[in-house]
């Protein structure tokens, strides 16, 4: 039990040591943020004016959103580690690759996070739609999408790290494995928005709950083949 | 050569089979004459799926085992897996624009699973092709491979309650013809479609292995060759990734 | 186009794509076969 507590530990730091890094530097939050209201307002232009048009498809446009910002928001969080070949460093410590996994998941997910909930807000505001009165549905939604979304990303920014390319790999390599969360999201935040009439919202927050639990024990299971590289 | 023999009674069957599907079985009462479309496209939904399915495997044995050929087989199942996808993707849409009146239709989970597996296994392609040193390649492909396979069963799952919460009229698919009540030739063509299809499969794999086991010697040739140089003193470092 | 121009569009591509895989396929091994051969013989 101990081991687990050690592993714990280490992931807390190395998530501990990017979050000091990034307040430092501010290098993924403010613009992935920034990105992700500019995506918004792209958006309006695209499927404006009709207000009514924009308030259905505002799930859609949330979760899309949030997914292109991650992208770069996790491509950036591991830029950090191969500028001055901090995760070679990382590798030499005899530390378990999982906590390692975590440990940079639980950066990712920091990020994610602060970017689902401004988004959120941003979405309530920009297309009309009353994110306060479903807050608690929505913010589980937020969350687990936000697990996702940094389990996946944290696993294939590693992937990608030192490759040529790596711009276009991480999306291509990303985005596809991406769907199904994107899919139960958006259909998630469209039934809470609605108030749930099918009863439909928990199911799919159990298949966030089972993509999450999957892509996690896939990412920290095979990180560590990353990083005897 | 055995496999140039099973390369011919694949053509055979394949020729033999489309003739079949094509002139003796009947049009289907609904569907017309584009249900006959449904049989190579049935068949190579399947065989992607099994190539997929090899490349998965393949890429946990070279991380246990550690031996290349691995690797090789690895690869194989990609590209061709990748080309079987395409034809039942291709299949699907000249089946949807007569059947269903578009050529794609978002309710349909077969289909939308179905290109994300493209999706999914060109990326791995094109990520192969960034690494030079086998071993390496072999090891983050792998790794890329395990969880684009994982990810698959959650896109089914994902994709059949999307459609099934949307409550509308169940459409028609292209293989609702094997319900059990569908006559037998055309379960018996369907069969046979697979079959010839499964020896063409075969014989394609073996000659992909081969050419990637080829592939693999000559860059270890290269590699051997650079090290010579090394050792002679004709270039300075030794570049092995 | 008819029915029939979506069945021929159909089997044409696929019975032709795996015809073109499979010669593609023929042709690289052949020459990679034949790089390693050179190699020998240099060697």
């Amino acid at each position: 039990m101990s081991a687990l507590r050690a592993e714990a530990r280490t992931a807390l730091a190395i998530a501990r040591k990017d979050a000091v890094a990034e307040l430092r530097g501010r290098h993924a939050t403010v613009s992935t943020l920034f990105f992700s209201a500019v995506v918004l307002l792209l958006f309006g232009f695209a499927l404006g004016p009709d207000s009514a048009r924009l308030a259905a498809a505002a799930p859609g446009l949330l979760w899309l959103a949030v997914v292109f910002a991650g992208l770069l928001a996790v491509n950036r969080l591991h830029l950090l580690e191969t500028d001055d070949g901090a995760l070679e460093q990382l590798a030499l410590y005899p530390v378990s690759r999982r906590a390692i996994y975590a440990g940079k998941a639980l950066g990712g997910l920091a990020v994610m996070l602060v970017l689902g909930l401004v988004v959120l807000g941003a979405v309530g505001i920009l297309f009309a739609v009353d994110v306060a009165s479903a807050w608690l549905p929505l913010l589980a939604t937020v969350v687990l999408g936000a697990v996702g979304i940094a389990a996946v990303g944290t696993f294939y920014a590693g992937v990608t790290v030192r490759l040529r390319a790596r711009e276009v790999m991480l999306p291509l390599l990303m985005l596809p494995v991406l769907a199904p969360l994107l899919l139960a999201a958006v259909k998630a935040t469209a039934a809470a928005l609605a108030g749930d009439p099918f009863g439909e919202l928990g199911a799919w927050l159990q298949l966030l709950v089972a993509f999450d639990v999957i892509m996690i024990v896939a990412g920290a299971a095979t990180y560590g083949y990353l990083l005897e590289d | 050569m055995k496999t140039r023999i099973l390369g011919f009674v694949a053509l055979a069957a394949v020729a033999a089979m489309t003739a079949i599907a094509l002139f003796v079985v009947p049009a289907d009462l609904n569907q017309g004459d584009a249900q006959r479309i449904m049989y190579p496209h049935v068949a190579s939904a399947w065989l992607a799926y099994l190539s997929f399915g090899v490349t998965a495997v393949s890429g946990i044995l070279w991380l246990w085992k550690r031996d290349l050929r691995w690797d090789a087989l690895a690869v194989s199942g990609a590209e061709i897996g990748v080309m079987f996808t395409a034809f039942a993707i291709w299949g699907g849409m000249m089946w949807g624009r007569p059947v269903w009146g578009v050529y794609w239709q978002w309710e349909d989970p077969r289909l939308t699973t179905t290109a994300l597996l493209l999706a999914l296994y060109v990326g791995y392609l094109l990520f192969r092709r960034l690494t030079d040193d086998p071993e390496r390649r072999a090891t983050r492909a792998a790794i890329v491979g395990i969880v684009a396979a994982v990810d698959i069963p959650i896109v089914h799952f994902s994709v059949e309650w999307w459609r099934g919460l949307h409550q509308t009229a169940t459409i028609a698919s292209p293989d609702r013809v094997l319900n059990p009540a569908a006559p037998m030739i055309f379960v018996g063509t369907l069969l046979g479609m697979l079959g010839a299809f499964t020896l063409a499969w075969g014989y394609l794999m073996i000659r992909r292995y081969q050419l990637a086991r080829a592939e693999l010697a000559r860059e270890e040739a290269v590699r051997i060759g650079r090290l010579e140089a090394v050792r002679r003193g004709v270039v300075r470092s030794e570049a092995t990734r | 186009m008819t029915d029939a121009g979506f069945v021929v569009a159909a089997y044409a591509v696929i019975m032709g794509g795996l015809g073109l895989y499979t010669l593609t396929l023929w042709r690289r091994l052949v020459s990679a076969r034949r790089e390693l051969d050179r190699d020998d013989e240099v060697r």
